[in-house]
């Protein structure tokens, strides 16, 4: 009897248990090059991206990488072919290069996982904003410290620099607010 | 009953309610993608079909007065340089109806039941009046707008009626208040009964409860627009390179898409010695589409 109350005690727990874990929501995805490559990779030693090293230091422009984001509707993230493009060749004396190279050779070939959270009756264009002067950290603030993910855009995020109130900060034209300049 | 009884039956009523709380886990999968195929998709076979139809069951002729090329909107926020509209060359329509089916490829519009059918109530945007296409007129005083309680429908500085599809809340105010009834409610919800083929990413799909109409291909446009800023940041814009899918489709070139405000637009070199018309009941709201015919 003892026994019989242990075992369905126990297969409760198990239930609960099956029940708590199957209601639990996918795992993030992982947004750095770094988890990404240590996950398919299984090497222990992966390098991180940093767009200190990549970025003005060495006269790279965010659209060189970024193909599109001063023209198109949409800024293209790079994929390891583009790491390689300039990376098949050791560039520095730096002894993490070798590191580098190895993890390189066994990432998969889309390190970045992007999803884009814009719903299909909202319109983005990443290239007009770029022109009309708005600059990278403005939206992308955290990019310099190579942390990604978790920006907040929302409706009143645009609207506030549409409608000129950050004028006096940014030194932003007022842009359209009509409805239909953004939605569908 | 004793203390390890009543333990007992608690277990295994927490046991059973537990089996019951889980009997869909190892199905979630399963079901979601088994829901996904019934959803049956049209053939394009269907909706030529439905136009065909349509097209013989016909509609009222238009009425038409005389009307003055259409200018500046008389709004506050009127764009001074872009004023969009077509013209509808009546001398050069022979009513085949390839706009029709153009403007539901480009835009996704749903078919109807049989039921609807049988009521001449389609879905379509452009409906075949006496051997000419009629469409949302885009009213530059449009009475539609005027009496909508959520702002859904709205105009655009250059002249579009636009229409915020997430903002529609169906009270039909819009459709009861267009003497021509250019709307189109959307009764059913299309995907879910099978209806609806999603020929154009660019368009969103209308759920059940929405009032929709012509756009004037409000998505090329937009598209054009801001591709042209990205690309001449200190050049005006004003949508020559733009056509509208009914316009592109007509083999005879009788529907003229353009900007009333550009001198350099086809429409105004079309209509500009043409006798301009629009339906006598909406003449006076200042219409951006209107008909042609003869010479001035």
């Amino acid at each position: 009897m003892k026994y019989f109350a242990v075992t369905v005690l126990g297969a409760i727990f198990a239930f609960l248990l099956a029940d708590f874990m199957l209601a639990q929501p996918s795992s993030p995805q992982s947004t750095s090059l770094q988890a990404s490559l240590s996950d398919a990779g299984g090497n222990a030693t992966a390098i991180a991206f940093k767009h200190a090293l990549h970025g003005d230091s060495i006269g790279l422009d965010c659209a060189h990488c970024h193909t599109g984001a001063k023209t198109a509707a949409h800024a293209y993230m790079p994929s390891k072919s583009d790491c390689i493009d300039c990376h098949r060749l050791p560039l520095t004396e730096n002894p993490g290069i070798e590191t580098l190279d190895s993890a390189l050779s066994v990432a998969p070939s889309e390190p970045w996982v992007k999803k884009s959270m814009l719903p299909d009756h909202v319109q983005f264009h990443h290239g007009v904003h770029t022109v009309a002067g708005v600059s990278c950290d403005e939206c992308h603030g955290n990019y310099k410290s190579d942390s990604y993910g978790g920006e907040k855009f929302d409706m009143r995020t645009c609207l506030a620099c549409h409608r000129g109130e950050t004028d006096a900060s940014r030194n932003f034209k007022r842009a359209a607010t009509y409805c239909a300049a953004c939605h569908r | 009953m004793d203390r390890r009884e009543f333990i007992k039956v608690c277990s295994v009523m927490a046991a059973a309610g537990l089996l019951y709380g889980c009997r869909k886990i190892p199905f979630v999968g399963k079901a979601s993608s088994d829901e996904s195929l019934s959803r049956a998709i049209p053939a394009l076979k269907d909706f030529e079909d439905e136009v065909e139809k349509a097209m013989a069951r016909g509609g009222k002729n238009l009425d038409l007065v005389k009307v003055p090329m259409p200018s500046i909107l008389n709004a506050s926020d009127a764009d001074l340089q872009n004023r969009f509209g077509m013209a509808i060359d009546l001398d050069a329509c022979n009513g085949c109806g390839k706009c029709i089916m153009a403007c539901i490829v480009e835009n996704n519009i749903p078919l109807v039941t049989e039921e609807e059918r049988e009521k001449d109530r389609f879905m379509h945007w452009i409906k075949m009046r006496g051997d000419a296409p009629f469409m949302c007129a885009h009213c530059g005083d449009a009475p539609c707008e005027k009496v909508c309680p959520t702002g859904a429908a709205n105009h655009t500085p250059d002249g579009l009626s636009a229409m915020m599809y997430k903002r529609c809340a169906g009270s039909r105010f819009c459709g009861a208040n267009c003497p021509e009834k250019a709307r189109k409610f959307n009764y059913n919800d299309a995907e879910e009964l099978g209806l609806l083929r999603k020929f154009n990413a660019e368009v969103p799909v209308r759920g059940k409860g929405v009032m929709e109409k012509c756009s004037m291909c409000l998505q090329r446009l937009q598209n054009d627009r801001l591709r042209f800023k990205a690309e001449h940041p200190f050049n005006e814009w004003r949508g020559r390179n733009v056509k509208t899918a009914c316009a592109e489709a007509c083999p005879r070139n009788a529907i003229i898409f353009g900007n009333w405000l550009d001198p350099e637009s086809p429409l105004v070199k079309a209509a500009k010695h043409r006798e301009l018309f629009a339906p006598r009941s909406i003449a006076k709201f200042d219409p951006s589409v209107v008909y042609m015919r003869g010479r001035r």
